[in-house]
């Protein structure tokens, strides 16, 4: 089972030491034999149990070492002694407080001697007077063995196990103090005699970390790799790193671009009429009131506003929803509430074709901020445009995002948008947070494609995500506010980039 | 999204069956609808803006029976006109009024909680809060034919749910409703509706009469709708006849005559939608094959009278159905009708390329170089307060109207004052931080506001000076092919003499300084910081440039 042990130089002495000793020894004194200390054995000694070639007994050991006032009961006497000193010598008889005085103990001292000689039958206490008994073989042997003792002991004084019925008077008393050390015996294993006996031990230096001066002089021939121990945490590396929530959008957006879609960009302060009029939300609806929207208080004008744009827009709202339009609410100054703001524009734009284009940007609304809704946010948006494009195309679009970003089957349900015939919500479905609805889409309506100048030829499937709320399950995040953190201390437990996989 | 609460009982007895609360969850879907809350034998569902039809239990548990076949379409037969709405003396500010009547009506206690809660979700969705349109039901037994809609200057009645007489000046002083809406009427031209008795049925669009009001008693129901968009009123009136008309077993509807010198229109019309659609317009946009008389009979459930001529379908909505415009909605109803789940989800490849977006492309690549620097990446929101914009010594910037906290008040114009708060969150965290951010800023020049991506950059503690923040800025140009020239600057919220401006082939692209102590004390900031900013929107068009000319 054994093959040739090869030992670093220090761990070699070792064993050799404790082989030598015949008898299990402490780790200090192994360390005196070797003229080291013993916490620099230690790791070794360790070492080597982890291998299988030490024992170690780890016992606890009381050592014992006097305290000042031992010290002084040592070089003068005990205090019981000193007073029947001092009884004896003023004829065996005394007021109590007479004596007391002439002995120089405290009162304590004094009081605590008294009861003492008392309980050792060497004096007798009848109202205030004390009297000598002449009985004194009880308080002899007592004295004798604590004297005995505190003289026995020179820096400190171990003792393994119990300690003794005196140690633990003169602790009581204050005499002696009681320090508790755990003590490391060592002793050979019976594996570690055999290769001894056969000669199958030997010595060598070992390599641990590997330097250019060994390969220069070839010195490392001579050693021995030290084995990696598997068991050792190594500490982990601070990082400056992407934040992971910019870096999770750039992976959506590869994965886009890979289904070929173009990516665009708008102005985030418009006009309504590229927010909710071309897009056929009534004015009077409650999305376009100031509790849901974002009003700007300067005095800016829209990116543009055609006038066949608003001539077709008026023209629509009238038709669809039966209302006076009105240019003025349709050119008022807002935040963005929606990327379909930038969707849209590029067909007004690009108009008839087959393209693919995609927005992935933050949009704002005036929602209460809670663990899932803050007034900015991210949206994804896009548009597949296109002669043949079709409802089922959506779907299809939906079912290989979810793929491709790893979250399993799409269901589908009806939905509606006041732009969107048919419309859909997709949903997935989370282990931990059960349903996920982070796909809502639909085909343009023709009374949008037109007011923004696509004839009905053509077909639009237009869809969004809930990119930030995708964004919080894959990074682990509760907070959609932890998303856009600046805390340092955040991003750095923000949990990695595994949705690459 | 409207959320209405009906009885699970009372909506059974419309559709015609008795409904469980699954199979409620179920059909709702196809009405696009979702169960939210269950308490009693109460049930909350929230509802989509489309279908006003579906806003209280008379609509909702008619579409249910018809869907489900426990009942059919209602026909719907208009008599009279039985009176007229004499408009010659209405208020100019708000002109329009139409009125029908319903007979027959039995009223529970919950009908009349239904058609409140209806006329209530009416107003706030489809009225823009009363100020378009404004509903009125009632008890005709009280009134005496016919009807005026006029302007006066002051009048007394008794308003709904007070005992005493009250003056209108006093209605809009002391009730809640008077309050709430009293900015949609004018003194001196309050809108009232009367009766040939002078009798006050309401003081539109704030509060009706307590005289005239509907009770379980009521067998006889008199709507009004009055407001600024005739279109829309006749509408909103077709929705309120219609479920008026589920409450009765036999209902009798009449037509009031609009008057004016020189006009009148008749309401209410309850013309069903007639829309034809080709099978192949259905397959066309929704992608599969259909078959007619499936879809007639989809269609049938989905609650239209339709038929199959060769290749087109023609469709016919009830009167209730406002969201019916054009042949998109009923192939919507076809498709929901088959069930999107059973729609095979396909995508063909792309016949085009994909690509990112340049400044996005260029923002990942300054990104990788920053943190290769060794800074670490931070994120903020665009939506800042304006005093952290004003304190960073900005001006020109999108401040919102309508702020809903103090702290996101402002749309940042740089990013300078975002890395002056992410220093400041980090302050006690870290002993020294080399952060950068990429993002968007929205800049406002006269009266246009434009988006610009730009790269900040944040050193904080002690010992980081202008040439630290210089040799970062100056490293990521080079590393982007660009040699960068430095002048003096003095502006932000920089120490003078101690901040520069960067310039890329003579174009100035942004700044870099050590940030101003009296700035940092104000901002209760406790360590030296160095910011700069680039505009990677700038740098674009410089490579482009350089591009060009090679």
């Amino acid at each position: 089972m054994w093959s040739m042990v090869v030992l670093p130089p220090l761990q070699y002495s070792i064993v050799k030491a404790l082989i030598e000793a015949n008898q299990p020894i402490d780790a200090d004194s192994l360390a005196g034999k070797l003229g080291k200390r013993a916490e620099d054995i230690m790791r070794d000694l360790e070492e080597l149990r982890s291998r299988g070639l030490v024992n170690l007994e780890h016992r606890p050991v009381n050592k014992v070492s006097l305290t000042s006032l031992g010290e002084a009961y040592l070089k003068n006497g005990l205090p019981e002694e000193r007073l029947l000193s001092h009884l004896r010598s003023i004829g065996g008889r005394a007021k109590v407080g007479e004596l007391a005085r002439l002995t120089g103990l405290s009162d304590e001292e004094f009081a605590a001697a008294l009861g003492r000689l008392r309980r050792l039958n060497a004096i007798s206490l009848t109202g205030d007077s004390v009297t000598l008994t002449g009985v004194e073989e009880g308080l002899r042997a007592y004295v004798n063995e604590l004297k005995g003792l505190l003289a026995g002991i020179r820096g400190e004084v171990e003792y393994p196990g119990e300690l003794p019925s005196i140690v633990e008077e003169a602790r009581r008393r204050g005499l002696v103090k009681v320090r508790q050390v755990r003590r490391v015996l060592a002793s050979p294993t019976q594996g570690l005699m055999e290769l001894y006996r056969s000669g199958e031990l030997s010595s060598a230096r070992v390599i641990t970390s590997l330097t250019s001066a060994d390969l220069a002089s070839g010195a490392w021939r001579g050693g021995v790799f030290k084995e990696f121990d598997l068991t050792v945490e190594v500490p982990l590396r601070p990082i400056r790193r992407r934040h992971p929530f910019t870096q999770f959008l750039d992976h959506v957006r590869d994965e886009l671009v890979a289904m070929g879609f173009e990516e665009v960009k708008d102005n985030h302060v418009d006009a309504a009429l590229w927010n909710f009029d071309v897009l056929l939300v009534p004015q009077y609806h409650p999305a376009r009131r100031e509790t849901d929207v974002f009003y700007v208080e300067n005095r800016l004008k829209p990116s543009e506003a055609p006038g066949d744009v608003m001539g077709r827009a008026s023209g629509e709202h009238r038709a669809v929803w039966g209302y006076g339009w009105s240019g003025e609410e349709a050119l008022r100054i807002l935040l963005r509430t929606h990327t379909t703001l930038v969707t849209i524009r590029q067909i007004y734009l690009r108009g008839r074709g087959e393209y693919r284009l995609f927005s992935l940007d933050r949009v704002y609304r005036p929602d209460t901020p809670d663990p899932t809704h803050f007034m900015e946010f991210h949206q994804l948006e896009g548009i597949i445009v296109g002669r043949g494009v079709t409802f089922r195309n959506l779907l299809g679009f939906f079912t290989e995002l979810a793929k491709r970003l790893g979250l399993g089957r799409v269901y589908f349900k009806p939905a509606y948008f006041p732009f969107t015939e048919p419309s859909v919500e997709g949903y997935v479905k989370h282990p931990r947070l059960g349903q996920l609805e982070v796909f809502p889409g639909g085909m343009f309506r023709p009374e949008v494609l037109r007011v923004v100048g696509l004839d009905r030829d053509y077909k639009v499937a237009a869809w969004g995500v809930g990119i930030d709320r995708l964004a919080m399950v894959v990074l682990g995040v509760d907070d959609i506010r932890t998303l856009y953190t600046n805390n340092v201390r955040e991003v750095e437990s923000m949990r990695g980039v595994a949705w690459v996989v | 999204m409207p959320t209405i609460k009906v009885s699970l009982s009372d909506i059974s007895s419309i559709a015609g069956v008795e409904l469980t609360l699954d199979k409620l969850r179920e059909v709702i879907e196809v009405l696009k609808g979702e169960v939210e809350e269950v308490e009693g034998g109460y049930v909350s569902i929230e509802l989509n803006y489309d279908r006003p039809d579906l806003f209280s239990a008379e609509g909702l548990g008619r579409a249910i029976g018809v869907y489900l076949g426990s009942r059919g379409l209602p026909r719907y037969s208009v008599n009279g006109p039985a009176t007229r709405l004499d408009l010659s003396k209405a208020p100019s500010y708000r002109p329009y009024a139409y009125m029908a009547i319903v007979r027959n009506v039995e009223l529970s206690d919950e009908a009349i909680r239904q058609l409140f809660q209806l006329q209530e979700v009416l107003h706030r969705d489809y009225g823009g809060d009363r100020r378009l349109v404004s509903i009125g039901l009632y008890d005709l037994d009280t009134l005496k034919p016919p009807f005026g809609y006029i302007a006066v200057k002051e009048a007394t009645y008794r308003p709904l749910d007070y005992r005493e007489e009250m003056t209108l000046t006093e209605v809009l002083e002391a009730t809640e409703k008077g309050r709430a809406y009293s900015s949609l009427v004018k003194p001196g031209e309050y809108p009232l509706l009367v009766d040939s008795e002078g009798r006050v049925l309401s003081f539109p669009p704030i509060l009706n009469s307590e005289d005239t009001k509907v009770t379980e008693s009521t067998r006889n129901i008199l709507i009004d709708v009055t407001g600024i968009e005739p279109e829309l009123m006749k509408r909103v009136l077709n929705v309120m006849v219609t479920s008026v008309a589920e409450r009765s077993r036999n209902p009798v509807i009449e037509s009031v005559e609009a008057v004016r010198p020189g006009y009148s229109e008749v309401t209410p019309r309850l013309d069903w939608v007639r829309v034809e659609v080709k099978l192949s317009d259905i397959e066309g946009l929704l992608g599969v094959k259909v078959n007619p008389d499936v879809v007639v009979n989809l269609l049938g459930r989905m609650g239209y009278e339709a038929s199959c001529n060769g290749e087109v379908v023609e469709a016919q909505a009830p009167p209730y159905r406002i969201d019916v415009h054009d042949a998109v909605d009923v192939i919507e109803d076809v498709a929901i009708g088959l069930g999107y789940g059973n729609i095979e989800p396909s995508l063909p490849p792309p016949t085009h390329f994909g690509a990112k977006h340049p400044v996005e492309v260029l923002s990942n690549l300054v990104r990788e170089l920053l943190v290769g620097m060794g800074l670490q990446e931070v994120v903020n929101f665009n939506l800042i307060s304006d005093e952290a914009m004003v304190k960073a010594g900005f001006q020109d910037f999108v401040k919102l109207k309508n702020p809903k906290i103090r702290d996101y008040s402002a749309l940042r114009s740089s990013l300078i004052p975002s890395l002056l708060l992410t220093a400041k969150v980090n302050q006690r965290l870290v002993g020294r931080l080399e952060a950068f951010e990429v993002g968007d800023v929205i800049e406002v020049k006269g009266d246009t506001a434009t988006t610009d991506r730009r790269v900040g950059v944040l050193l904080m503690g002690d010992g980081f000076t202008l040439t630290d923040g210089l040799s970062i800025v100056k490293s990521l140009l080079r590393y982007l092919g660009l040699d960068a020239g430095i002048r003096r600057y003095s502006g932000g919220p920089f120490i003078n003499v101690r901040s520069v401006e960067v310039l890329v082939n003579g174009v100035s692209v942004g700044v870099v300084g050590e940030v101003d102590p009296e700035v940092l004390v104000d901002l209760g900031i406790e360590k030296p910081l160095v910011v700069g900013e680039l505009s990677l929107g700038l740098i674009m068009g410089v490579l482009k440039g350089l591009k060009g000319s090679q």
